[in-house]
């Protein structure tokens, strides 16, 4: 016998109700963990993103084009090494809910500015020799289970053609940072090129966004100021960022998630503190004459009081636990999911030890604040009228 | 459980009142009474005439307005907080009408809980707490939770969990008031016997004459004031 285990005891007194108590806090605690880790995710992958990179898009949407003619404009700016062409292509693979990202790209400088994008070099020879190849992330080709060789059709939804389109896999990439997604294909834009100008396929022409590696010398700013300002007159006009800014700005795209998800926790929090104070007020006011039996036994004030605060505490660190353990256990699921969801993928989705240690610390909080009214009741109680109490 | 003598009991001057809404209900004004050391006393008196208050005072679970109750060389009533409840842990047992065992605790586990505020370690606790529930004869129900015992079985831990910390007065207000009047007289028995054998002071409540004879004393109270002791 120790006073654990009356505090276990009294835990479990009403089972349902400890079970649905606990069933709450490992909810909202898994809820929290999730939430967080979704924006320590995202956080992560802006900031692993290389700051030798810097990213032109029109500067009035990044659905409008450029002209493929600044291509070697930019090439000729100082500072400037290599510039790839982008294209977002927004195929779908025989059904919509199959999305995936695929880009056209110029392989050879796509693989020499992308460092994070690991390729067997036999593989990498064999993208850029065929036109019609392509190269996959090893995440998406495990979710298809797609190997060297296959033939992938794509239907255009933007680009359009007769038939699909179709695409040959010639290598699977591993990403190696959390900006670079390994959920996607990317594609000769020359192939894309010449069906357009053959007129064999229908779509926008130009170029969607331009990604610029800098030299190791040069300055991201003054490198970015002068792309704008070369075609500041038209005739289209450009706005140039560093790559962490322009995922920065994908991410504030999705209606700014972060903030929201933010409140989102915050309110999960505050409904399980709530939960939990409800619970163990209830549970207080029908152990009036325990309390005042404890103190008959010569239990001090304080004792009585550590009682309530111990039980707040072992629910909701149990549940916050529980929580926890679900959220490490949901990573792989997570990522499967998320790594593959238009617009927010997060194929790096991981649950970091600082989200570990806050939600621990959110559970030892919760249970204090539930626990605390309690406690200063108990310690408070007259014995005496304490076993008179009628409950 | 030892056979130390116990400390006799003296109330002097005692003043207690309560406050019932905007009345001022007086309890006690300036009680006198002595208890012998290892005597068996039963209260009696009407409701309202001050029996539980007493043993509430003398257990320190309720103040006095004025007056000194000493047991032994304790005067219990200049102590306060944990000194009050340090002492409460080590001197006195409680016995209550409605046995208010802790429901989700075995009857051992009920009777070791006291034992928790004893400088012992947990063999000597679990052993202190079966010596306790063989004393009641209970040994064989250890294991089981109050909602598994009878009435009178229920009010037999509770008095294992009053002797456990072997104190020196057992205060037990109406302890066979929801008893049969088989258990009750196990109870009683009990008690009287913790008196002659143990030489514990106990202090009983009740409003059954039956109950009384088993005391040693009777002393009858009314409105507060002690109007009549005759021995039983």
């Amino acid at each position: 016998m120790s006073l654990f285990r009356l505090i276990r005891r009294n835990v479990m007194r009403h089972p349902v109700r400890s079970l649905l108590t606990l069933g709450a806090a490992l909810v909202a605690m898994f809820l929290l963990v999730f939430l967080r880790s979704v924006l320590t995710t995202l956080d992560d992958s802006v900031k692993s993103v290389a700051t030798n990179r810097i990213v032109t898009q029109s500067a009035v949407s990044l659905f409008v084009n450029l002209p493929a003619s600044y291509q070697p404009k930019i090439e000729g700016i100082e500072g400037v090494e290599s510039v790839c062409r982008f294209q977002w292509f927004g195929g779908v693979y025989k059904e919509p809910q199959n999305f995936f990202a695929q880009f056209a790209v110029d392989p050879e400088t796509m693989l020499a500015q992308y460092d994070e994008c690991q390729i067997p070099a036999d593989q990498a020879a064999a993208f850029k020799a065929d036109r019609r190849g392509c190269i996959i992330g090893e995440t998406l080709a495990e979710r298809f289970g797609w190997k060297i060789g296959d033939r992938v059709p794509i239907l255009g939804t933007i680009f359009t053609k007769e038939g699909a389109w179709e695409f040959d896999v010639r290598g699977i990439y591993r990403s190696e940072r959390a900006n670079f997604d390994a959920g996607t294909m990317y594609f000769h834009f020359d192939y894309l090129d010449e069906m357009l100008e053959s007129e064999k396929a229908e779509g926008p022409r130009g170029v969607g966004v331009f990604i610029v590696k800098l030299s190791d010398e040069a300055d991201p700013v003054a490198v970015s100021d002068a792309i704008d300002a070369l075609f500041a007159g038209g005739p289209q006009r450009t706005r140039t960022q560093t790559e962490a800014a322009f995922q920065a700005g994908f991410i504030t795209m999705l209606g700014n998630v972060p903030s929201f998800l933010g409140w989102i926790g915050g309110a999960v929090f505050f409904a399980l503190a709530l939960t939990l104070i409800n619970a163990m007020l209830i549970s207080s006011s029908e152990r009036i004459r325990d309390t005042g039996v404890m103190k008959a036994l010569g239990f001090s004030n304080r004792t009585c009081g550590l009682v309530y605060l111990g039980e707040s505490l072992l629910l909701s660190l149990t549940g916050g636990l529980l929580g926890l353990g679900l959220g490490y256990l949901t990573v792989q699921p997570m990522r499967q999911t998320l790594g593959s969801t238009p617009g927010i993928a997060l194929p790096f989705y991981d649950v970091r030890t600082d989200t570990a240690v806050m939600a621990v610390a959110a559970a030892l909080l919760i249970g204090l604040l539930a626990g605390i009214a309690p406690a200063l009741r108990a310690a408070r109680l007259d014995p005496a009228e304490a076993l008179r109490a009628e409950v | 459980m030892s056979t130390k003598i116990s400390p006799e009991i003296v109330i002097e001057g005692l003043r207690k009142s309560y406050s019932r809404g905007a009345e001022t209900v007086d309890v006690f004004e300036g009680l006198d009474l002595k208890f012998a050391a290892g005597d068996f006393v039963a209260l009696m008196g009407p409701s309202g005439s001050g029996k539980s208050t007493l043993l509430n005072v003398v257990g320190g679970l309720d103040r006095a307005d004025s007056g000194r109750v000493r047991v032994g060389d304790t005067d219990v009533t200049s102590l306060r907080g944990d000194a009050l409840s340090a002492w409460r842990s080590r001197h006195v047992g409680f016995i209550f009408q409605a046995f208010n065992l802790i429901p989700v605790l075995t009857a051992k586990e009920n009777v070791e809980l006291p034992l928790l505020l004893q400088p012992l370690n947990a063999k000597q606790r679990s052993e202190q707490a079966d010596y306790a529930l063989e004393i009641v004869g209970l040994a064989d129900r250890a294991k089981h939770r109050p909602s598994a015992l009878s009435g009178g079985q229920e009010q037999r831990v509770a008095i294992a969990r009053a002797i456990a910390t072997d104190p020196d007065v057992i205060l037990a207000d109406e302890p066979t008031g929801d008893l049969d009047r088989q258990s009750a007289d196990a109870v009683l028995e009990l008690l009287a016997r913790l008196s002659k054998d143990l030489g514990k002071t106990v202090l009983m409540v009740t409003h059954d004459p039956a109950a009384a004879a088993f005391a040693r004393q009777t002393l009858y109270l009314e409105k507060g004031i002690f109007v009549e002791r005759s021995a039983t």
